[in-house]
């Protein structure tokens, strides 16, 4: 992005020179330059100087004045007043003076002022006198001998630049001291104890957003149907400085603003950020209360208007609403005349709106119905979803996890990571051939979890509902706008979903030629080899787990625990063993199992080894049905590393 | 009443928007700059491009600024009012009232439109220390 410097210094030069090929033209033509399109035409009234800038208060001529006679050229108060601004050197060179008419060619740039005043006009370097007649030619040279005294205003320095609207610095405000407060929404009932000054209700959220900044837009009500609930994460504004490597803005948790993805009667998609919420808030009820209801928006402030190139992710969502359910209005035709949705194409662009500081201006209608605009989430089975074609596809489906790991990578902070699930349902538990047993879905940091549901994910005894995440390249990812729900949807379609129970004990895919690193599977086969050196076994206190045992000093025979300060009476034994697996089902490959657990059947048959430390008294033994993570996968030399796991 | 500042506010107005709109600052922008703030914009640029700006807060709300000039000496401006502590702003704005800012002032803006300031917080009494250190120079 760097570089604004050098483009402007690559576009002065450009310019300047083009202003000395102009002034050089001029003289030498001594006629004005034909092309007459873009040539404002003004007489100065007033001149004075405001630092070294040139102000001068104009008229705008329709035409020339030397084809106007004498007579006519008297103030004609109905013509437009322009503030014309010239640099200090333009102005010298032309040496103007009131009652003078200045021709002005482009490129030259108009700029309209906040309180509505008169336009102004800069870059004016392209600026001719025009001499009306003989005589004026003569009074040129006698006036260019005295100097004319131009008045100079006095900037204060009080006088500063205000950028923000004034909502925008309370609003930043407000999140900067996060405080995370219930919504205010009223229901339709309060409202009407409290009457608002709020007109007419509007159905077009373009037409609300193209009022914006007219007389009374903020009373301009537009009901709309909320067809999503999520939160995103807080964007960050600016980065905290760090001084001496020690940040001082720190931020700790991560904190979400509640969005709601709307739509009006003609189709139109909006996103609407609402109030900040803690990750504790629980985005369910909202979804619940509020997803299919009616709203009522005032007084949105416009954020941003999004394009699909710039915001994959939201317009993804939106396609998977498209094309709408029932027919909606076509803009520009009357209510009544037929409303076609078919070959509609989907939207390109989508308003972000976001309430002003203070007040809350959306109503939720909670009392009413569904709308029929509402799509709800269509769900899937896992087995249906592998097999979409598409890429960037949002789906929705009920699955089961069986493992969790979490991407602990240093380098990156706590609120960063990315989770990897392995999760199935009954569609591909229950399929023989062809499908993988298990699929692996990655939850971005940008994807809110709340604590519930990240304790449900740890535990994995509840079937989980992902909402809208994104299909693509083979992976299932939840990112922004994906929705991790616990309870079920009120309403979803679902599409021929085998939402039945697992029966019986998830079973993974056996490791084979196919498999693929960064997934789990179930193993089987003889072990080869046991890597001496690193294997070893320590103690742990069974109380709270801690791996650091010390020597009791009382008594040297027994195990203490520092953080539970306490005698250890029954150590639970962990140990890490490394050995070499022959197994039949990928027989090309060395295949190295790492274990850390403390209790399973692989363990407990290479306990053996552990006693005597002897390799031979384990070599040839048969080891079944082991469910690992693959770690890695290389070809030359071919090699599986995996470590044991135990599923949820 | 004067036309400048107004003019100044809405074209650094219209920047931030084309910012916040498009991530992009058009050149007709850019030139409008150069015609507003004359030798002090393409110096005010470079202090952006080189996040060279950082905006001081305390507790109480008080904020500052302090930029990173090109010499490498930490100049302070004000948020209340135009004021730097460069010799060039008591130059061309104090003394000769030649200039509407000076290039850390402008540069200020610029981050603040651009999103480009980098965030510090201080206590009371450090944002206190760094004020009174200004007036202990010049005294």
């Amino acid at each position: 992005r760097g570089g604004l410097a050098e483009r402007l210094c690559r576009l002065q030069n450009r310019e300047r020179s083009a202003i000395s090929f102009w002034r050089h033209q001029c003289i030498s033509d001594d006629n004005i330059p034909s092309d007459k399109s873009g040539v404002l035409i003004v007489r100065i009234l007033e001149i004075f100087e405001e630092c070294t800038i040139h102000v001068t208060i104009c008229q705008q001529l329709e035409q020339s004045p030397d084809t106007l006679s004498p007579e006519d050229a008297v103030i004609n108060a109905e013509e437009p007043i322009l503030k014309v601004l010239f640099t200090r050197e333009t102005a010298a060179h032309l040496k103007s003076r009131p009652q003078d008419v200045i021709h002005i060619y482009p490129p030259w740039q108009k700029l309209l002022l906040q309180n509505g005043d008169v336009p102004v006009i800069m870059n004016t370097y392209f600026s001719q006198k025009v001499l009306l007649s003989e005589h004026s030619e003569a009074r040129e040279k006698t006036h260019g001998l005295t100097k004319m005294l131009i008045r100079k205003n006095i900037i204060s320095l009080a006088q500063t630049f205000r950028l923000d609207d004034l909502d925008d610095e309370l609003q930043r405000e407000s999140s900067d001291n996060q405080i995370a407060c219930a919504p205010q929404i009223h229901n339709n009932r309060d409202s009407k104890q409290h009457p608002s000054a709020l007109s007419a209700v509007n159905d077009s959220l373009l037409e609300m957003v193209e009022s914006q900044g007219a007389v009374g837009w903020r009373e301009v009500q537009v009901r709309v149907v909320i067809q999503r609930v999520y939160s995103l994460p807080a964007r960050e504004g600016c980065r905290s400085h760090i001084q001496g490597n020690k940040p001082l803005l720190s931020n700790g948790g991560m904190f979400c603003r509640l969005c709601l993805l709307v739509q009006d009667a003609y189709g139109m998609f909006s996103e609407v950020q609402l109030q900040s919420l803690s990750s504790t808030d629980d985005i369910e009820q909202y979804c619940r209360k509020w997803e299919g209801k009616f709203c009522c928006l005032a007084g949105m402030k416009i954020l941003q208007r999004t394009t699909r190139g710039r915001a994959l992710g939201l317009f993804s969502l939106i396609d998977s609403l498209w094309p709408p359910v029932v027919p909606v209005k076509v803009p520009g035709q009357s209510q009544d005349s037929e409303m076609m949705t078919a070959n509609l194409p989907p939207p390109s662009f989508c308003y972000i709106l976001t309430v002003q500081s203070g007040e809350i201006h959306v109503e939720v209608d909670e009392e009413e119905q569904i709308s029929n605009l509402y799509q709800p989430p269509a769900v899937h089975g896992l087995k249906e979803i592998l097999r979409i074609d598409g890429c960037n596809e949002r789906c929705s489906f009920w699955a089961q996890v069986v493992y969790l790991r979490q991407q602990t990578k240093h380098s990156v902070p706590t609120d960063q990571r990315e989770i990897l699930l392995f999760v199935t349902d009954s569609t591909l538990q229950n399929v023989v051939h062809g499908i993988p047993k298990v699929v692996a879905v990655s939850v971005t940091a940008s994807c809110v979890l709340s604590t519930e549901i990240m304790e449900a994910l740890s535990v994995g005894s509840r079937p989980v509902f992902f909402r809208d995440a994104l299909w693509g390249n083979g992976r299932i990812i939840c990112v922004e706008r994906t929705v991790l729900l616990l309870q079920k949807p009120l309403l979803c379609s679902a599409a021929g979903a085998d939402l039945s129970e697992l029966t019986g004990p998830v079973r993974l895919d056996e490791l084979d030629s196919t498999t693929q690193a960064s997934s789990i599977c179930a193993l089987r086969g003889t072990v080869v080899g046991v890597n001496e050196s690193t294997a070893f076994s320590w103690p742990t206190c069974d109380r709270c787990g801690n791996g650091k045992l010390e020597l009791c000093p009382q008594d040297r025979e027994l195990l203490y625990c520092n953080q539970c300060s306490d005698i250890v009476t029954t150590p639970v034994l962990k140990m890490q063993l490394e050995v070499f697996l022959s197994c039949p089902s990928r027989s090309q490959s060395t295949v190295r199992v790492k274990n850390r657990m403390s209790r399973t059947v692989f363990l407990l048959t290479m306990l053996l080894f552990l006693q005597t430390y002897e390799v031979q008294s384990v070599l040839g033994k048969e080891v079944g049905l082991l469910n690992c993570y693959i770690q890695s996968l290389t070809t030359h030399p071919n090699c599986v590393a995996l470590e044991e796991i135990v599923l949820l | 009443d004067s036309t400048l500042p107004a003019v100044a506010e809405e074209l650094l107005r219209e920047i931030k928007k084309a910012f916040q709109e498009t991530s992009h600052v058009p050149d007709e922008l850019l030139l409008g700059l150069k015609f507003i703030f004359g030798p002090c914009a393409v110096p005010a640029l470079d202090l952006v491009d080189q996040r060279s700006v950082t905006r001081v807060r305390s507790p109480s709300g008080r904020t500052l600024y302090q930029v990173l000039g090109s010499s490498g000496k930490l100049y302070t401006c004000y948020s209340s009012c135009h004021f730097c502590t460069c010799p060039a702003f008591g130059f061309s704005v104090l003394q000769k009232s030649e200039s509407l800012l000076c290039k850390h002032i402008l540069a200020v803006y610029l981050s603040q439109a651009m999103g480009a300031c980098q965030e510090l917080s201080v206590s009371e009494e450090q944002l206190t220390n760094i004020l009174l250190a200004e007036e202990e120079d010049e005294g």
